[in-house]
């Protein structure tokens, strides 16, 4: 009970220094205003302190079991294990809203501590516009969506947690996810920052380098996390299935991967700056309009979210955002233009500029997608669209940016002469091979035909630099910022690899046995050896076993008293070098017969292996990186030597 | 060659041809989403997706791999057929989502089965 008041207290005390912290700072950064700024960012930090405290109480009372509260009561129960319980913090609207608003402050703190250097005037909008989200969020904790609200009779019980959900992915995913969208806020308010003060440097884009790879790589294992739970707990022998939910994580970090790309055409040529902006800003939009799809359930999806009163509050918020971006852009980017000499097409900063295009494509198709249900409803009957869509659209997309990676790696900036192009035999003959090589075994599907030679071109384009730097080994470490992004690369193309395998050559057979009898599918023999039930702390577990070499499978189906009698079922995977062989226990008989759907999935932990590489590449070539790149913008080069 | 028109125009041939593979992907892979009672009223031609509750009256064969069951919204129902594998919540009482075809005698076919699957935390809605 008292925790309840405490907690709503705190929300509401946030609430009052996140909108001091914002009108100070606005006005700070209007009148430029040292003491203001300080006080302003102080307001911030002090908000940031008071979510934390509500964060803690709201932690205090899930663990403590104080089912005076509705949210405790609503998420947990007192046969869920600890640790589950203190992961309701998160997996509730209410709660999940203030873990965002807690990341937001600790970031919002560490990327305003430092920020001085950069200019007070952007300093301080940056710390308005923080200020300003912040408090968005903390009104709709605070009145709109509490966690904190109190229940007239306290319940001996709770409701408990969802079996779908009592998993070690609960553990991890979603605040991997959460954050990952949390931290998008910062590198926005420090572009807005930048365009309202109305500098048009690199300096934001250097302050804000590391938050936008925090954000991207905290959104990228957050999306490896959802495949790798997805696979392990639903059962249907995939990872990816082009849900809105997964659709909506995708599409920032589609934009913020466009960003990392053309923020070093900025930092190293000094182009493309209105565009830098722009992909920042659209990153963040496109954050705040998932959370409003996945908050408001305007389209339909295999995922019900709570319908609650804040969607219409989210859509208020991302039409704001949309107008202030719009307007920021439109009347302030003008100024950020530099008179530079257009480079030529062929070049790196051509490849940069048409790897951006192809991945606002993808964002388009995706976008598209997502939205159709709600814009088709308006003007009809709805109509929605599966994964055919999404492969025919934007499959051909990620074709030619396979071979935009193969290629865009070995021009020069600013031009690309012969020896640039003759660097390109390897990545080709490679291709080639891989196509032949393909041909003769007999793959005739042309996506895969696509999809694996361009693939290799790309690792022998990562190869080919490699070996290159390694007859001056110290480049590698001084340049680790570049190798580190190769790394990622080859990354990519286990991750395209595994996708492409997975895709074109499962193989899945639905079968029922006897105890004793044998089932063979892609040349792996499985044999099921019997049933047993057995009984665990919150759950009834049947196990069908299957005998494989000398390991055995037991895929089960759990059964939850506590909850009504729910039922779960457990995949049971196996890897091999070669494949994943995924049985999921369909039903059983009385006879002592099990129905079984037996999947063969080619190559999947190259997924897993592939984007742990491209999330080791990005964070270990920038550990320890000082910003050193200057900015050559005012510099004019020369396109042509002087005769 | 200006500086817009260098930039310009492979911007607009990507956006074009993003264009084309939205619509000629949209159009021919997309489906209508529709309650029991919008289907009973005109059916369209081709693929449809179905949300309605499922009854009573559940019937499982062939090892639990095949299902008929009722499936209604507020004022309309539909018998429903389905071969392979059903969600762990699939119970009467639940929402499904399925995709699929009437045919001619009346019973929907249905390709796929998904269960809405509950996002949140709890089971259910906390009501005193």
């Amino acid at each position: 009970m008292i925790l309840g008041y405490l907690g709503a207290g705190a929300l509401l005390a946030a609430l009052v220094m996140g909108g001091f912290s914002a009108l100070l700072s606005f006005w700070a950064g209007w009148r430029d205003t040292d003491v203001f700024i300080q006080v302003g960012r102080r307001a911030f930090y002090a908000a940031a302190a008071m979510t934390a405290i509500a964060a803690v109480l709201l932690e205090v009372a899930l663990v403590t079991h104080d089912f005076s509260l509705a949210y405790v009561v609503e998420h947990t129960d007192l046969s869920t294990p600890i640790p589950l319980v203190a992961a309701g913090f998160y997996g509730g609207q209410e709660g999940s809203l203030l873990y965002w608003t807690l990341i937001l402050g600790v970031l919002g703190s560490a990327s305003l501590f430092a920020s001085a250097r950069i200019g007070a005037r952007v300093a301080a909008y940056a710390a308005g516009i923080l200020a300003l989200i912040l408090s968005f969020f903390l009104f709709v904790l605070a009145v709109v969506a509490s966690p904190f609200d109190l229940l007239s009779i306290t319940p001996p019980d709770g409701l408990g947690l969802n079996p779908v959900l009592r998993d070690g992915g609960m553990l991890i995913h979603p605040p991997v996810v959460l954050a990952g969208f949390a931290s998008f806020a910062i590198p926005f308010a420090f572009a807005c920052a930048a365009l309202l003060a109305g500098r048009a440097d690199a300096a934001w884009i250097r302050h804000t380098r590391r938050f936008a790879l925090l954000a991207w790589s905290l959104q990228s294992a957050g999306l490896l996390l959802g495949m790798w739970w997805a696979y392990h707990v639903l059962g249907w022998g995939g990872y990816w299935s082009w849900d809105p939910v997964e659709n909506v994580a995708l599409m920032p970090w589609l934009a913020t991967t466009a960003y990392l790309h053309s923020s070093q055409v900025q930092e190293t040529r000094g182009r493309l700056r209105t565009w830098n902006f722009g992909l920042v800003i659209l990153a963040f939009l496109l954050v705040v309009f998932g959370t409003f799809i996945v908050r408001s359930g305007v389209v339909p999806s295999v995922h019900t979210f709570a319908i609650s009163a804040i969607g219409p509050w989210f859509f208020g918020f991302l039409f704001a955002c949309i107008v202030f971006a719009t307007a920021l852009i439109a009347f302030r980017a003008g100024r950020a233009r530099v008179d530079v000499e257009p480079a030529p097409a062929v070049s790196r900063e051509g490849a940069f500029v048409l790897q951006n295009l192809l991945l606002i494509g993808v964002i388009a198709v995706v976008f598209w997608g997502t939205v159709l249900p709600l814009v088709s409803g308006m003007l009809g009957a709805e109509r929605v669209v599966g994964a055919a869509y999404y492969e025919r659209a934007a499959g051909p997309i990620f074709v030619v940016i396979l071979a935009l990676m193969a290629v865009g790696p070995l021009l020069p900036w600013r031009r690309a002469g012969r020896p640039s192009l003759r660097a390109l035999r390897w990545p080709a003959a490679t291709a080639c091979v891989v196509l032949v090589g393909l041909l003769l075994v007999g793959v005739r599907s042309v996506p895969a035909l696509l999809a694996f030679p361009l693939a290799s071109a790309v690792a022998a384009t990562v190869f080919t630099e490699y070996g290159r730097a390694f007859k001056k080994p110290r480049t590698i470490l001084r340049k680790r910022r570049r190798y580190g992004a190769y790394l990622a690369h080859l990354g990519l193309v286990a991750v395209v690899a595994g996708v492409a395998a997975s895709h074109f050559a499962q193989q899945e057979k639905d079968v029922t046995l006897q105890p004793g009898e044998q089932v063979t599918v892609a040349g792996y023999t499985l044999t099921y050896t019997g049933s047993e039930q057995r009984q665990l702390q919150d759950h009834t577990d049947f196990v069908a076993a299957m005998r494989f070499g000398d390991q055995t499978l037991e895929p089960s189906r759990a059964t939850y008293a506590g909850l009504g009698g729910q039922a779960l079922t457990h995949v049971a995977i196996t890897t091999t070098p070669a494949a994943d062989l995924y049985v999921v226990l369909a039903a059983t008989g009385a006879d002592g017969s099990a129905s079984f759907r037996v999947f063969v999935n080619p190559l999947v932990t190259w997924i897993w292996a592939g984007g742990v590489v491209i999330i080791l590449g990005v964070v270990l070539g920038n550990v320890g990186q000082r910003s050193a790149v200057p900015e050559l913008a005012r510099r004019r080069v020369p396109v042509t030597l002087p005769a | 060659m200006t500086m817009a028109l260098r930039w310009g125009l492979p911007a607009v041939v990507i956006a074009a041809c993003v264009g084309y593979l939205i619509y000629s992907a949209s159009g021919g892979s997309s489906e209508y989403y529709l309650t029991v009672s919008q289907l009973r009223a005109q059916a369209p031609a081709g693929d449809v997706r179905v949300a309605g509750v499922v009854q009573n009256d559940v019937q499982k064969s062939k090892g639990g791999l095949h299902v008929t069951f009722t499936e209604k919204d507020g004022t309309a129902s539909m018998p429903v057929e389905y071969t392979g594998t059903l969600p762990d919540i699939f119970q009467p009482g639940i929402t499904v989502v399925v995709e699929g075809r009437l045919g001619g005698d009346g019973v929907f076919h249905a390709r796929t089965l998904l269960a809405k699957c509950p996002s949140r935390f709890s089971t259910q809605p906390y009501t005193q």
